[in-house]
């Protein structure tokens, strides 16, 4: 009787995730297959390829339904369901740091909507797994299906910009230096990000000033992101390709940052504004959640650098 | 929160699943704001299905429904909302008791509200429970 208890338990952890691995190998599958009919729309920089919607929501709500499957004998309360599957979602994320290497950060973006949904799934299975429940609630894996199907064979295409300006109480020739190249940043970092490990960039160099130079940023990880100018106007205007990015887990497969700007305007008074955009391509969807974690990244990006800026100009007007 | 949402955007009830995840979201929000509303309805959960010929499944627009012989008796959302649908004498002589309020959305009917927060209000719900349970209930034929 115990020794039963615990291996339909165990049963609900073990088989979730298998279960997970291999609706994950499918959607990979499909993508691949579409990747060769569309390449466009499905790879990233890199050859590595997108992660729908599905991976993060259909796939987990299964995982729940699973283990409620297992656990519909046991009398769990509640709470017993959450702990459960709390332990569900760090073996799930556990797998995907070893199966698809993925980075701290991502797995830190990615978490609390595993979590919700396993819950969410086990406490739908928990419902549907009553004995006393004369429906079964079997339309339910109907939808998941049709929605996992629709989601893997529907467009992915999904570019953002963002932008952020900062006015610098310096002249617009002095900015313009520090706009183009800058010395290592020393700050402490104030994004929680960047404090728990995320790479924070630190420098900018140049290979020339003209169009068609080399510009590089580096991060604090050392990672650097080729840049090429592809407009150069002085006291006006900079702008640049991002022509290779690093192969890091966090960025690999996920985002493709495509070009940056910075466009200067003198105020009349000695100060100067300075407004930074950057042009990204993501590969992670539902972007109603991750483009939340994008536009925060890429906007302390900004901002880092940006005040760097600032405070150079200032310092040495 | 509920109301809120309820208010604005009760129109995406009708999405497949939306009401179930929106639901389970709230059951985990709850075990952080007064998780002893979830052991009340695995309580009165379990009672009502100890009742002849009761049946549990989910309801359409989130939690768990009971019913008796097909027909409905009641159902729970995962904030501790038990709905009932009663006559609306029985209703006005419910409220006027302060055993429950109007319902949280549907005013101009027999429909009832409960909040389950205590151990008094789980008594209440499971009596209003067998209320609606005798009303609706009719023996089967034997098979």
């Amino acid at each position: 009787m115990y020794q039963s208890r615990n291996a339909k338990l165990t049963l609900g952890i073990i088989v979730p995730n298998f279960v997970s691995l291999t609706f994950i190998g499918i959607s990979k599958f499909a993508v691949d297959l579409l990747i060769k009919i569309k390449t466009d729309d499905y790879t990233a920089e890199g050859g590595t390829t997108l992660f729908v919607f599905s991976v993060f929501f259909v796939i987990p709500l299964v995982m729940g339904i699973t283990s409620a499957y297992f656990w519909k004998d046991l009398g769990f309360k509640n709470i017993r369901y959450v702990t459960w599957s709390l332990l569900n979602t760090l073996i799930a994320i556990l797998m995907s740091a070893i199966f698809l290497k993925e980075g701290i950060i991502c797995l830190i973006i990615v978490s609390p909507v595993i979590f919700g949904c396993i819950v969410s799934g086990a406490f739908i299975g928990k419902v549907m797994f009553r004995r006393k429940n004369n429906t079964l609630n079997s339309s339910i894996i109907g939808i998941l299906l049709v929605i996992f199907s629709a989601d893997l064979f529907s467009k992915h295409q999904y570019t953002n910009k963002v932008t952020d300006t900062i006015i610098i109480n310096a002249p617009i020739n002095k900015v313009w230096q520090y706009v183009v190249e800058y010395a290592p940043i020393t700050e402490k970092e104030n994004y929680w990000l960047f404090q728990v490990g995320m790479p924070s960039p630190i420098q900018s160099t140049v290979d020339g000033h003209c169009v068609g130079a080399g510009r590089k940023c580096i991060f604090s990880n050392g990672y650097t992101f080729d840049e090429k100018m592809i407009v150069y106007k002085p006291n006006q205007e900079l702008t640049f390709d991002i022509t290779n990015q690093p192969r890091d887990p966090e960025i690999m497969g996920h985002i493709d940052i495509l070009r940056g700007q910075f466009i200067l305007k003198d105020n009349g008074n000695g100060t100067t504004t300075v407004t930074g955009n950057s042009w990204y391509k993501l590969y992670v969807f539902p972007v109603w959640y991750f483009d939340i974690w994008a536009e925060s990244i890429t906007r302390n990006v900004h901002l880092r650098v940006m005040e760097h800026i600032k405070t150079l100009s200032e310092t040495n007007v | 929160m509920f109301n809120i949402t309820i208010k604005y955007f009760g129109f995406l009830k009708h999405i497949p699943l939306l009401p179930h995840l929106f639901d389970s979201f709230m059951k985990i929000s709850i075990l952080f704001s007064n998780k002893h509303t979830l052991d009340y309805i695995d309580e009165i959960e379990n009672e009502v299905l100890s009742w002849n010929n009761t049946t549990v499944h989910l309801h359409k627009f989130g939690g768990i429904q009971f019913d008796v012989n097909k027909k409905e008796i009641g159902h729970i959302h995962s904030n501790g909302i038990l709905d009932i649908l009663f006559s609306r004498e029985i209703k006005t002589q419910l409220i006027k008791q302060g055993k429950a309020t109007e319902h949280h959305t549907i005013k101009n009917s027999g429909w009832i509200t409960l909040h389950i927060k205590t151990d008094e209000d789980k008594i209440t719900a499971i009596q209003l429970l067998r209320d609606s349970y005798s009303r609706k209930f009719t023996s089967p034929s034997p098979l």
